[in-house]
């Protein structure tokens, strides 16, 4: 029990959990806002403030170092229900996934496109060890939790994909928004590929994306929701598997051989840099 | 183990009173009719994690809790149909409340760090979305014409 020099076990830090209930509360009571940009609409959904309250409050002294370390702790943990009620959402819609077929499972593997886009430029302008926690997948809930299980909280890969888990929660929608709207009107894909393509991130990627294709194809209206729906089902599942067996092994594969190639002047950019 | 199990049981539990009361505020689903959903996950929870903490493989528990998740939801599992009723009164999005709270105060210590990585997150958080949007239009459409549905 006395092991490390920690005052309290984490989960004894009951100052936390009332912080927690508070912010969740607040949160709650404030959100959604909405407000439209363009093509998308920018949602600050509750969890967005409730991230940014309790990273405001961090540099208060509301929080103390304590709370902040163990906090950690419990991102995982809690996290895990999500990982629950996700799977369960799966099994009523099992015949709707074996409907649309082998086309909504093979484009999961579309994911790894991420890798091949998002890794060379990632090591080109210096992101080391971060890199591989950013490149292998949009960096939602599960791989948050698959990278911080796997490399430690403390780890430069986990600060990758925590920071993508960020940049994805503030950008992600009306990025998603904009950008499906953008190829629907300039590229020749057909209006049901870039309705599974919606599902890759957060439910409310998948909203922001989908949404904003049923103006370009209106006479799609029920395929795009249906298929979109799908496939954010199927990604949430598939996207842990695909992250640890597929994902996070060929981005080990192509880091090593990336920064091998570039070793001599890699190794002090970094902490040069801005 | 046993003080595993202690520990996780009584974070599991009271996120879940947290999660129940946010539902509550924000999607105005009464705690009791919460309560038998949240319950459930809160036993898948623990079984995925002792399960991940008892079998050999390096495998993260996440896969045991998404792996079970989905079984006792299948149409063909017994009960399943009082399960999915049941966790469905509890919004994904009341969970991911509490959760984001927490990473918002572990975050704070990592600002320092997160800053030094600066503008390279937005150059690489802009090819991680598009890529990977890319990447499932790209296959979808490919196997859609080899189908040829489209």
């Amino acid at each position: 029990m006395t092991r490390k020099q920690e005052p309290l076990e984490f989960w004894k830090d009951w100052r936390l959990y009332f912080l927690i209930l508070c912010i969740v509360l607040v949160a709650e009571l404030v959100g959604p806002i909405d407000f439209s940009v363009g093509p998308g609409v920018i949602s600050l959904l509750p969890l967005l403030i409730a991230f940014a309250i309790g990273f405001g409050l961090y540099f208060t002294p509301i929080i103390k170092e304590k709370q902040s370390k163990n906090a950690q702790s419990f991102v995982t943990l809690s996290i895990s229900l999500l990982v629950a009620k996700i799977g369960g959402t799966i099994g009523p819609a099992i015949d709707t996934i074996m409907e649309v077929g082998p086309a909504l499972l093979l484009q999961e593997l579309g994911n790894l496109g991420t890798i091949i886009l998002a890794l060379p430029i990632a090591i080109l302008i210096g992101v080391k060890r971060e890199a591989i926690g950013m490149a292998p997948g949009i960096g939602r809930e599960g791989s948050v939790a698959i990278i911080t299980e796997k490399y430690g909280f403390d780890s430069p890969e986990t600060r990758g994909v925590m920071s993508m888990y960020v940049f994805g929660t503030v950008f992600g929608a009306v990025f998603f928004g904009v950008f499906a709207s953008f190829l629907a009107a300039f590229t020749p894909f057909h209006p049901l590929s870039l309705a599974m393509a919606s599902g890759v991130g957060s439910t409310s990627m998948m909203a922001a994306a989908s949404g904003s294709l049923i103006p370009a194809f209106p006479a799609y209206e029920n395929e795009i929701v249906a298929l979109a729906g799908a496939s954010n089902l199927l990604t949430m599942i598939t996207g842990i598997f695909v992250l640890t067996f597929i994902a996070l092994p060929l981005t080990l594969k192509l880091y090593q051989m990336f920064t091998k190639r570039k070793s001599p002047n890699a190794s002090s950019k970094m902490d040069a840099g801005e | 183990m046993l003080k595993n199990i202690q520990e996780w049981s009584v974070v599991l539990v009271i996120v879940g009173v947290i999660v129940v009361l946010g539902n509550w505020l924000g999607f105005g689903v009464m705690p009791f009719e919460a309560i038998p959903g949240m319950l459930i996950l809160v036993l898948i929870c623990l079984a995925g994690l002792f399960i991940g903490k008892i079998l050999p493989f390096n495998l993260p528990s996440m896969i045991y809790i998404a792996v079970l998740g989905v079984i006792v939801s299948l149409p063909a599992t017994p009960g399943s149909e009082y399960v999915v009723h049941a966790t469905d009164q509890i919004d994904m999005l009341a969970i991911t409340t509490p959760v984001l709270a927490f990473a918002g105060i572990a975050i704070g210590r990592r600002w320092a760090d997160f800053r030094k990585l600066g503008w390279r997150v937005i150059v690489v958080g802009f090819c991680v979305l598009s890529g990977t949007f890319l990447g499932s239009a790209i296959i979808a459409e490919i196997v859609l014409q080899v189908q040829g549905i489209v």
